[in-house]
Formats: structure tokens, sequence, C-alpha cells
């Protein structure tokens, strides 16, 4: 493999690299070869480009205003800090050009991206590289094709683009190497002798103890969907020891039936019965859990890593703020995935829309976020975790001692899961399963009667 | 006189602006739904027609039926809690004189001048079963346990709590001058008769507000049946759907699914409820009107 | 009856306590509202129902006010719903009129048709309401909101404004046709003067209804121009996640405007509602 290309903080991603890619049909087969090859071809197309661009540049001095739509509404922490750092840079060496923002809660961005994807786009858009949400969208040819030259040296993470492709041709860049951890407050382990559990039944054994300690185990963003979806996710790589193949192929045939399903779905619906999340996880949003971990109601809270900021957010009490640290899902009794078969994926990102009136602009745009002193930089300077491009020039040794075990997680990985479940399929499966998820986990459906719902929402 | 009542001109350009608000507003996106109803459409891309493919899927949707259900429970709640409440709390009032009166008819009616969207949001924290307002007030009423208000089981009721808060102030204002427009001579007759309080309230003021009730409740099912605002910031339909109503199901549809041509046949559906239910229940009560 | 009243009776400390209660009720979580956004953030996490803030937290609202972008939407609001008032009052008298006086043969259809926009359902709409101000280049424009909700209020205006003009007398403005007057002249300066008081309800119907309306503004705008006040709040949840007191104090700010309006205006808009309940 061609590792030469990355330095030592990445190794692992890239030689996991290949697994990053989606898992849906469509994307499962690029490997990192066509990339290489891509990039050749596109070399020579980009001087074209590349000249064409700077006419284009010369004559246009004039007023230009580029609508951005993001899914970060809090612009003075982590991602949308980062974001917002970048635009206003932008903005001051580009006099001509003026950039507004609309920023809405993930879901709400979800709901009405597709809204805008039916008739015209703003300029420069949130997208996710995974099937649910941008085969549909590819497909209605809504992104406009960024030329794969020009991110030659990017030091985009071997595979990250993946997801973000359709027939070898590229559609957005990806934000993020997420990975899924359970953050927990080290202060209020110590000082109740609870100790990173080794195993699922551990987890499960010490939810009770913090129970009675009059402390919730976990907080979870239930009332969303999604972050279930990736803990499912996360408990089909430990048993089963790999995901993409399993949910590919549950995906395209609309079965989920497979025992490993079954066997995620119920620790997982144990879980919840045991008590390991708050009560009324299934109704509260995002901000509720995470405020509940934050204010120290919680001993633990399942999230990204891109949270990571947590650490630097002033909002939140220093107490808490200064002691939050991360472990990954322990493994499963019996299970085939070891301690470092992680969930991570290439999610989040940005792409251009295709009917954008500023294309060009948009795109300079896009890439000028994407040198790699930019998002990346600025991104783990500000505590946010680990970006889909090399960062390990910019490590200042100021870095969080969150922000470092995340990094120390992704070295240590033996092998990353890719996609979670919910964004394999389309987006009546997404919509279907994160709905679904809900009932199953709170006792309102059985584990069978929800493989089988969720199956059917593949077709 | 006559000609200058039946002026053609005069009329049309009278009776254009509402006609045009009326096509452009609500014809236009109707027939457009009819249209998209029977296409596949994503909501990007192209539409290709399939016939009554979304209708037959929309007669098997389980949770279709289910919204529908929750709207039929919702009205049943305004109808036997929200409006006997409403009328009682109207009846009393109306015993009351002076700045007393005008007080509490304030208080009640504030909710209701307030956003949905502060609404929803309030009581998402009240009912937070952490640290919401109302765990902590039945902790301070001795109870110890936790409750979780959106428990699927109770979320429905959760739900129906806020939204006969909020309009409880609009409902009991109706019963209110309701009862304010009955003739007092109706009581004083009663007086004479010795009735009582509650025996005046029973054979003077209930049939006497007939009419009165009738709207209400016909508000009321109505307003069940459109319910979105409040369940789509205060619960989104979940958990796992058990607090869906069919306007935050066909827009979840639409705009989450990707299946626009489907939440479309919703809104259809929909339509011709609301109408059947509406031209129901007047000839509901029209019929019990003549036959009293 | 009356002279009960200065007794204390059983029966009217019964009486007293359902009115307080129900008045707690309905009042306590906007105290309790008020109490938390004028604390900080941790301070939520308390099991008491009402709580001293250690320091009270002016702050939060200085934060509502400048991020929620708060007098810029509570001016889009008033705008938006001033001009829907006033464009549903001028077009609901003009057709009550025409469907109600003028002598035509379809008047009573077309009014019916009119009518029947009580019984659609707003929200059905949304969808190819969207599509089609995408394509009229309508979304994100003041008039995306202007439209639905004067089409939406207007049924109800024009079924008010129809009942009220009974109450007109024929003969004023049959003199005034003696006099020489045209139609839109009998409509201006003698019907309209007339139905103030269902101009009074109809206003406050239709501004009571599309204040609380943001499902259309969340899906049809998407620039801060024309951004309602609602907004606010949504936009808090997001960009505050981790800052409860703030959000609280973004909701009571929200909520003040039409709280303090109702407080001031508390008997005409009574009186209105309760005009437009009986009637309607």
């Amino acid at each position: 493999m061609m590792k030469k290309r990355f330095l030592t903080t990445i190794l692992a991603i890239t030689a996991a690299g290949t697994l990053l890619a989606g898992c849906g049909s469509k994307t499962a087969a690029p490997t990192a070869a066509p990339t290489e090859k891509a990039t050749e071809k596109a070399a020579d197309q980009t001087t074209e480009k590349a000249a064409e661009e700077t006419t284009k540049q010369a004559e246009a001095a004039e007023d230009v205003t580029l609508k951005v739509f993001s899914n970060l509404p809090d612009r003075k922490n982590g991602q949308g800090l980062v974001e917002q750092m970048i635009i206003d840079e932008y903005m001051a060496q580009n006099p001509n050009v003026k950039i507004t923002v609309e920023a809405l809660d993930e879901e709400a961005y979800k709901t009405k991206f597709k809204a805008y994807a039916m008739d015209g786009m703003p300029d420069v858009v949130s997208i996710w590289g995974q099937p649910a949400f941008l085969d549909e969208v590819l497909n209605a040819g809504v992104l406009a094709e960024l030329n794969t030259g020009d991110y030659a040296d990017y030091k985009f993470v071997e595979g990250s683009l993946e997801g973000f492709k359709k027939d070898g041709k590229l559609y957005g860049l990806p934000r993020n190497t997420d990975v899924a951890v359970i953050y927990y407050n080290q202060k209020m382990f110590d000082d109740n002798g609870w100790k990173i559990p080794e195993t699922y039944n551990e987890l499960l054994t010490m939810a009770s103890d913090i129970k009675a300690a009059g402390l919730i185990p976990m907080a979870m963003d239930g009332g969303d969907g999604w972050p279930m979806a990736i803990f499912m996710s996360d408990l089909v790589n430990k048993i089963n020891g790999s995901t993409i193949e399993t949910v590919a192929n549950a995906v395209q045939n609309g079965d989920f039936t497979a025992p490993e399903f079954k066997e995620a779905t119920e620790l997982m619906r144990t879980a919840a019965e045991a008590g390991l999340f708050q009560d009324g996880y299934d109704s509260q949003d995002y901000g509720t859990a995470m405020n509940l971990f934050t204010n120290g109601q919680a001993a633990m809270f399942y999230m990204g890593s891109w949270e990571s900021s947590m650490a630097l957010n002033e909002d939140i009490p220093e107490e808490v703020r200064t002691n939050i640290r991360v472990f990954t899902m322990p493994v499963v009794e019996g299970g085939k995935g070891q301690k470092h078969d992680i969930a991570a994926w290439n999610g989040g990102g940005y792409a251009v829309s295709a009917d954008s009136k500023v294309k060009e602009e948009a795109i300079k745009f896009l890439n000028y976020m994407y040198q790699p002193d930019k998002l990346s930089k600025y991104g783990w300077e500000n505590g946010v975790g680990m970006s889909a491009q090399d960062q390990s020039q910019y490590m200042t040794g100021n870095e969080t001692e969150l922000q470092m075990q995340i990094v120390e997680i992704v070295n240590a990985a033996t092998s990353l899961s890719g996609t979670p479940i919910n964004d394999c399929g389309p987006s009546a499966f997404k919509a279907c399963i994160e709905s679904e998820i809900q009932s199953v986990t709170n006792g309102t459906s059985t584990v069978d009667g929800f493989l089988d719902v969720i199956g059917k929402a593949c077709k | 006189m006559k000609k200058l009542y039946s002026n053609k001109l005069v009329i049309a350009s009278l009776i254009l602006p509402g006609i045009l608000v009326f096509v452009f507003a609500i014809l236009a996106p109707i027939c457009l739904s009819i249209y998209y109803g029977f296409t596949d459409y994503s909501g990007m891309g192209t539409a290709t027609v399939i016939g009554f493919e979304n209708y037959s899927k929309l007669m098997q949707d389980k949770i279709f039926w289910k919204s529908l259900w929750h709207s039929a429970l919702l009205a049943i709640g305004f109808i036997c809690i929200q409006h006997p409440l409403a009328m009682i709390v109207a009846a009393v009032l109306d015993k009351l004189q002076g700045k007393a009166e005008g007080f509490f008819r304030c208080v009640y009616f504030i909710p209701n001048v307030i956003s949905v969207a502060v609404i929803a949001y309030l009581w998402k924290f009240i009912y937070n079963p952490d640290f919401g307002l109302l765990n902590n007030v039945l902790k301070a009423l001795g109870y110890t346990g936790k409750i979780n208000w959106f428990d699927s089981k109770i979320a429905i009721w959760s739900v129906l709590v806020v939204l006969i808060w909020h309009g409880f102030g609009w409902g009991m204002l109706i019963y209110y001058t309701g009862i304010k427009n009955i003739d007092p001579v109706l009581y004083e007759a009663a007086a004479i008769d010795g009735a009582n309080n509650r025996q005046t309230f029973i054979s003077v003021t209930l049939p006497q507000m007939k009419s009165v009730i009738q709207v209400n409740v016909t508000m009321a099912i109505i307003s069940a049946l459109k319910q979105m605002e409040t369940v789509y910031l205060l619960t989104n339909g979940g958990p796992g759907n058990s607090t869906q109503f069919t306007a935050n199901y066909l827009y979840q549809q639409a705009f989450k699914a990707f299946k626009y041509g489907y939440g479309n046949a919703i809104s259809v559906v929909f339509i011709l409820i609301c109408i059947a239910v509406t031209i129901l229940l007047n000839i509901i009560f029209s019929e019990k009107g003549k036959a009293v | 009856m009356r002279a009960e009243k200065r007794k204390l009776t059983p029966g009217r400390v019964l009486l007293w306590a359902v009115l307080i209660a129900v008045a707690v009720i309905q009042i306590f979580p906007l105290i309790w509202l008020l109490n938390f956004s004028l604390a900080s953030s941790n301070e939520m996490f308390t099991s008491g129902l009402l709580i001293i803030p250690k320091k009270i937290q002016w702050g939060n609202y200085v934060k509502a006010f400048v991020d929620g972008h708060f007098l810029q939407y509570l001016k889009n609001s008033v705008l938006i719903n001033g001009l829907a008032v006033i464009f549903v009052i001028i077009i609901s008298i003009m057709a009550a009129y025409a469907c109600h006086r003028m002598k035509w043969k379809l008047s009573s259809m077309v009014k019916t048709i009119l009518l029947l926009g009580m019984m659609i359902p707003i929200h059905a709409t949304l969808l190819p309401n969207y599509k089609i101000y995408n394509m009229l280049k309508l979304t994100d424009t003041i008039w995306a909101l202007l439209i639905p909700y004067i089409a939406f209020s207007l049924p109800q205006a024009i079924f008010l404004m129809t009942s009220f003009l009974d109450s007109v007398p024929i003969e004023l403005e049959e003199a005034a046709v003696v006099d020489g007057c045209g139609i839109y002249r009998i409509l201006v300066q003698i019907v309209t003067p007339m139905l103030k008081p269902s101009i009074a309800t109809v206003s406050i119907m239709t501004f009571l209804n599309n204040w609380n309306e943001f499902m259309m503004a969340s899906t049809y705008l998407s620039s801060p121009k024309w951004k309602t006040l609602p907004f606010s709040v949504l936009e808090f949840t997001g960009q505050y996640s981790s800052n409860y007191a703030v959000q609280f104090a973004v909701m009571a700010l929200t909520a003040a405007p039409a709280v303090i309006v109702y407080i001031i205006l508390n008997k005409h808009i009574t009186k209105g509602v309760a005009m437009g309940a009986v009637k309607g």
C-alpha cells in the first residue's frame, strides 16, 4: 500500500482506509487503486481548468455572494467556530466575496437539505458521504463535480474520498474522521472507583452501580434515532468483527434476519432495560443528552469523536470539562470483534451545488477551506476530533488529553467499521430504522418485528 | 338600485382578489398534490406516474392509520377533559365580578398568545425526567420515582396536556362568552324555583350553551386532526411514532424519507378526511338542532 | 346570588380554590421559565421548583437579544402579520360584500367555495406550495409567508364579515345610492366603518393564528432576512445547545412581546375573540 504518503499518526487509518468506503452496493466496489488512476487522468484537465479559472478571475472582480448551508449552528464552539473562522478569513482576503451562512441542527438540516435538493440549493453545503444521504442526491445531479486532481496535495487520508464518489467522479470532500466513542467523566469514575469496562456485560454491571449512586450511567441522544443506530452498528461490529459487507448484503436483500443483527438489537435492548441510558432517552434530543453529561448528571455519553471540543467549551463547567475522557465500545462476550475493531467512518463533509450561479467562486472557497492548514489545522487547534486529512504536522503539544486519546484510539485500531447501518440504505430505510429503533429499545416492538420492518424499508 | 347591485364588472372586481388567493394558495397546491400523489417522485429528478400505487400503499400503512387514531385520541381528550374543565371554570368565573374576573380571564389566556415554538421547548424542559419541573413538583409532593413523561405508552397524553394547557384560555373564553350571553331572566326564573348552583348549571346553563358547545366540539376535532407544530417540535412523532400525526408524517415522508409523491398522496387523503369530518359534524349538529 | 358574594361559604372557598389552582397551572411554567432564564446553566440541575440564582445573569438576555436577532425578527413578525391582517381585511370585506349584498347568480356558490378553505388543513399544502414557490422564485421572500397566511385566514374572515354585514342597515346604503354614490364609495365610506367591530375581531384572529405559525416559515425561508420571531428559539437550541439558561432567556424574550401586548389590550382582545367565536 502507499503508506509513504502518510505520516505516523494516521498509519492505522491508512491501513484500514479502504474499509472506510461506504457500504452501499454502489460505493462498495472502488478501492484505493482507482483513486490514484483518476488522479492521474485528471491531472492534465487540471492545467486547462486552472488557466480557465485565472481568466475568469481577472474579469470577475465584481461582488459575489456565496450562500453556505451548514449543519453547525453553534458558531462559537468546536467545528462551527472553525467553519466561521475560515469564512471570515476568506472574506477578509477576498473583499468582493460576501458569505452568508444558514445553519441548522443536524436533523433539521437534513430535512431542509432535501427540500433544497428539489429546486435549487445554496452554493456550498454540508453533506454526508454515505449512501442514505448521498445516493439519491447524486442521482439527481444536484451536486457539482469536483476535480480530483485539485486535491492531490491536500493530504486526504486514503480512502476517505470514496464515500463522496459516484462512478469514479468526485462530488464532495470529507471533513472528519468520525469515531463512535463513549465519553466519560474521569473524576466521577475515580471518585466512585468505577473502571473502564472491558466487556459489554461489565458495562451493564457498572451501569447498575452508577444508577445506585444516583447518577445516569450513559446519556444517549435517543430522540434522534441515529446515535442509537450507531450504537447498534458498533455492537454489530463487535459481534461480527466487521460490518461493511454484512450490512451491504442486508440492505441489498432487504433482509436483516442475520444473527449478528438480532444479537446486536437484543444487546441494545438489554442495555436500555437495564437502565444504561437516562429515563426518557428515546424522546430526548442531542442537546439534552449532552447537557446531562456536561453538567455532571451522567457518567458517560455516547457520541461521535466530533464532540471532543467539549474539552474546550467554556459553557461547560470546568470541573467536568477538564475531566472528559473516552473509551470505545467494550467487546461483546463471544463476539469476533476485538477491542481495537472500532466504529469509525468518514462522514460529514462539504460539496458545491451543481446549479450554483457562482460555482467557480464556490469551488474556490471549498478548496480554500480544505487547504491543509485550514479546516484540519484550525479544527485540531480548537479541540475538534480528527479531520479526514493528515494532521500530524499540526500537533502543537497543546492538544487536550481528549484529543490525544482519540488519536491513540485511531492509531491502535485494527479495523474500522465504515458507515453506520442507518446511513447504508436509501433515505426511506434511514427514516424507518431511526424511528423503529426507538420502538425496539423501549420494548414497544419485538426484535424480530424491528428487523423485519427495517428490511422491508430497503425495498 | 338593482342595476348598481348587479353590475358584473363591479362584482368581478370585488370578488377577484379573494378568488385569486383561493386559486393560487389553496386550489393550485391541491391540484399539484393530486398529481404528485399519482407519481413516484422522490423530490428530485423525474416523476413517473404510477397510478394508485401510493394510495394502495397508504391503505396498508400502519403508521398512517396510527396517526389518525392519535388525532381521534386527541379529540376525545379535548372533548372529555379540556372542555368540561373550561366550561366549569367559565361558569365559576361568571360568578365573580369586577377586577378578579378580569384578572383570572387574562391569566388563563396568556399561554395562548405565546408562540408554539416557545411552548414546545418549554414543555420539553418541563417534562424532562431528570431536571424537569413536573418531576420536581412530584418530588416536592413526596413522590420519589422518576416518571418518563414521553414513555411511548403515555407520550400521546403528555402531548395532549401541552395542547390543553396552551389552548385552555381560548376554549374557556368561548364558553365564558356563551354563558354571558344567556338571558339573565332564565337564571332569575331558576332562582325563584329554588334551584341551587349545580341545578341551575345543568338545567339552564348547559342547554343554553348548546350551540357554543357544538362550535367548540367541532373546533376540537378539527384542530386534533390538523395538529402538527407542537408535535413536530416536542417529539417529532417519537418515540417510535407513538405521537405521530398525519401532518407531521407527510412532512417526514416527503422531506426525510425522500418520498415526495407518497407525502402528497397522504396530503390528498388528509384533505379529504378533513372535509369529510367537517361535513359530517355539520350534518350531525344541524340535524340535532332541528330535532330539538 | 349577589348577597352570597360577601359571605365566605365553603362553596365560595372551593370556587376560589379552583380559580387559583387553574391560574397557577397556567402561569407557573412561565414563572419557572423567567426564573431559570436569570440563573446560570448548571443551576438548572436542581430538584427545587424555583431557585434564587447565585448571581442574576442579565447577560443571558443580552446574548438572547443580540445573537437571537431579536429586533430584526420581531420587526419581520410584526410586518408580516400586520400586512397579512390588512390584506385579509380588505379582501374579505370586498368578497363578503360581493357575495352577500350584490345580486348575481353564482354568489352563493362562490361564497361556499371561498369558505371551503376553512376545511383544508394548512399543512397539507406545505409540500406542493414549496414546489410552487420554488418555481416562481418566491421562496425566501416575504410572499412565501404572506400568501398562505392570507389564504388560510381569509375563509374565516369572509365568514365573519358576511355575518356582520347583516347588521349593517341596508337603508343607509340605499340613501347613499340615491345621493349618487357608487358601490366602491359605499364600501369605503359606509359599510367599512359599520364593520369596525368585526374588523377588530378579524384582525385579532388573523394575528393570533399567524403569530404562532412557524412550519411554513421554517420550510420556505432560509436567510435571516424575513425570519420571524419563533426562529430565535429554534436557532438558539443549536447555537447554545450547551447553555440552557440562554435558551430560557431567548424563550422568555420571544414570548414577551405578545404577552405584553395582550396584557395591555386584554379587554379588546377578549371581546374580539369572544365575538369571533360566537359568530363563527
